[in-house]
């Protein structure tokens, strides 16, 4: 049975998928907070 | 202080879970890759099973909680239930998608051939083609109640459609000549009690991703709404 | 109850107006289903395989890109005069409207297919006239189906900037259910099964007529809310 091969990729993809999933999910979620972050300094000048 | 509720919420309980969540996947891959002994006829591929069967499980409830929350949004219309269907729907594409990659992998040294139109690939993909569309009717709406009550609809009538896919799809293979059968037919059958035991810690712990995964992305849902609304007051206060 | 009949009618009757008015969809969908099976016949070697194996699944693809085309003006023409703005003020519930404009597609889509059915017979050489009673009853099966999910599909991506492009996608995957069932039984009508014989095709596809248009007029509502 020579079929390592195929269990390397399949795993490969699966963890691949998995991983960039949640890198992108990291990513947005820290534009997000930023976005926030500016949003509230802007309106905390504009209120003082 | 909303924005803080939120950060405190996930602070504290996604931890626990990222915790949980990283020991079972660990302890489901000690089991795939050293604990389980390898199947007589199929080789080291079979071992592909203990992440083609779960990502299929987390598929298909991530559709159902699609389902759910789209009646429930209808029914009451909260956002919250939007933002919850929104999520297992994105979820679920992504996992199903994992499901039609590994299984043509696993199907090429067992079958012979990178796909069959075996009853279950062919519902799978129709599956990933229905919720696809569920989510280019998202990305093409823009935000609101109109996009909610569109995608809530195609949700239900998505989801209803699952029985009709697997009959026709049965029906439709028992005229020709059955593929091999594959190992994961006969479910549960016939199956090593180790075996078993793996794929229950590596169901387990897909199941656990998928709540962190959800946790993420709701917060991250009403996140946005957060700055539309600050978006907003500022525009009106200036 | 004699009223909600009457505002389906009105609207049926309103749409045969406009169409004898202007003949533009019927004309369309019958030459367009015209060239999707002139277009399987220059792809497919008829001298090798058989007729009535391919020629069902070529006759429905036909039907239902015809049918696409029906189902994206239907409620296209009502947003572009405001029309629909107007039928939604009328104080009528709004299942009217859609089995208003549910009917009006069949009836549309059933008489293009009854123009379609005899050249299909003489292009693919398929006698059919003996399984012309079983036919019809598949036909108006499949028919119904498509245009139950299709009416409250159009009605929703009309409102969309790109309507055209998305009914299809939103559209085709949901239809594969019926539409493996009504080639099947079309093409062992034409093999000469009877159609006693396939009736778990019957109920597949019955069932999934009444439960869309089930799910049709509980969520009509939502979609149709401005």
């Amino acid at each position: 049975m020579d079929n390592f091969g195929f269990l390397f990729a399949a795993n490969a993809f699966v963890w691949g998928g998995i991983i960039y999933y949640v890198y992108t999910l990291k990513q947005r979620n820290r534009e997000l907070e930023k976005d926030l972050a500016l949003l509230k300094e802007a309106i905390g000048k504009e209120s003082r | 202080m909303m924005d803080q509720e939120i950060n405190e919420d996930s602070g504290g309980e996604s931890s626990i879970l990222v915790w949980l969540t990283g020991i079972t996947f660990f302890a489901a891959m000690a089991a795939i890759f050293l604990f389980v002994p390898t199947e007589k006829t199929e080789g080291p591929i079979q071992r592909i099973m203990y992440f083609h069967i779960p990502s299929a499980w987390l598929s298909f409830f991530a559709f159902f909680i699609v389902f759910v929350s789209s009646i429930l949004f209808l029914w009451k219309k909260e956002r919250e239930w939007d933002i919850y269907a929104n999520a297992s729907a994105e979820i679920g594409v992504i996992f199903c998608s994992l499901v039609l990659i590994t299984g043509p992998i696993w199907a090429k040294p067992i079958w012979g051939t990178w796909w069959v139109w075996d009853a279950r690939l062919t519902s799978t993909l129709i599956l990933w083609l229905i919720y696809v569309a569920y989510l280019m009717l998202r990305a093409q709406t823009d935000a609101g109640s109109m996009r909610a009550r569109y995608a809530a609809v195609l949700g239900i009538v998505g989801f209803l459609n699952i029985p009709f896919i697997h009959f026709s799809v049965l029906w439709w293979r028992t005229f020709h000549p059955q593929p091999k059968v594959i190992s994961s037919e006969g479910f549960g059958k016939g199956m090593d009690p180790s075996m078993l035991a793996t794929l229950g810690v590596s169901l387990g712990a897909f199941t656990l991703l998928y709540f962190l995964l959800m946790g993420q992305r709701i917060r991250q849902e009403k996140l946005k709404d957060e700055i539309d609304r600050l978006k907003r007051e500022k525009l009106f206060s200036s | 109850m004699n009223l909600y009949f009457n505002q389906i009618a009105a609207i049926v009757w309103k749409d045969f107006v406009t169409e004898l008015k202007t003949r533009e969809l019927l004309s369309a969908m019958f030459i367009f289903a015209l060239l999707v099976i002139l277009i399987f016949i220059f792809s497919i070697n008829l001298s090798i395989v058989k007729a009535s194996e391919v020629g069902p699944g070529v006759l429905w693809v036909a039907f239902l890109f015809a049918g696409t085309i029906g189902l994206n003006r239907s409620f296209m023409l009502e947003k572009e005069n405001g029309c629909l703005m107007g039928l939604m003020l009328v104080p009528a519930d709004r299942t009217t409207i859609y089995f208003g404009k549910l009917i009006s597609n069949f009836i549309f889509l059933s008489i293009m297919e009854l123009f379609i059915l005899p050249l299909f017979m003489i292009f693919f050489n398929i006698e059919i006239l003996e399984y012309l009673g079983p036919l019809l009853m598949v036909i108006f099966l499949g028919t119904l189906g498509f245009c139950a999910l299709g009416t409250l599909l159009s009605s929703l991506s009309s409102n969309l900037k790109t309507r055209e492009i998305m009914l299809p996608i939103l559209l085709y995957p949901l239809l594969i259910p019926i539409v493996i069932g009504v080639v099947r039984m079309t093409g062992q009508l034409l093999e000469g099964v009877p159609l006693l014989d396939m009736m778990k095709w019957v109920g597949l596809t019955a069932s999934f007529d009444i439960i869309y248009i089930g799910v049709s007029i509980m969520t009509i509502d939502h979609i149709l809310e401005e």
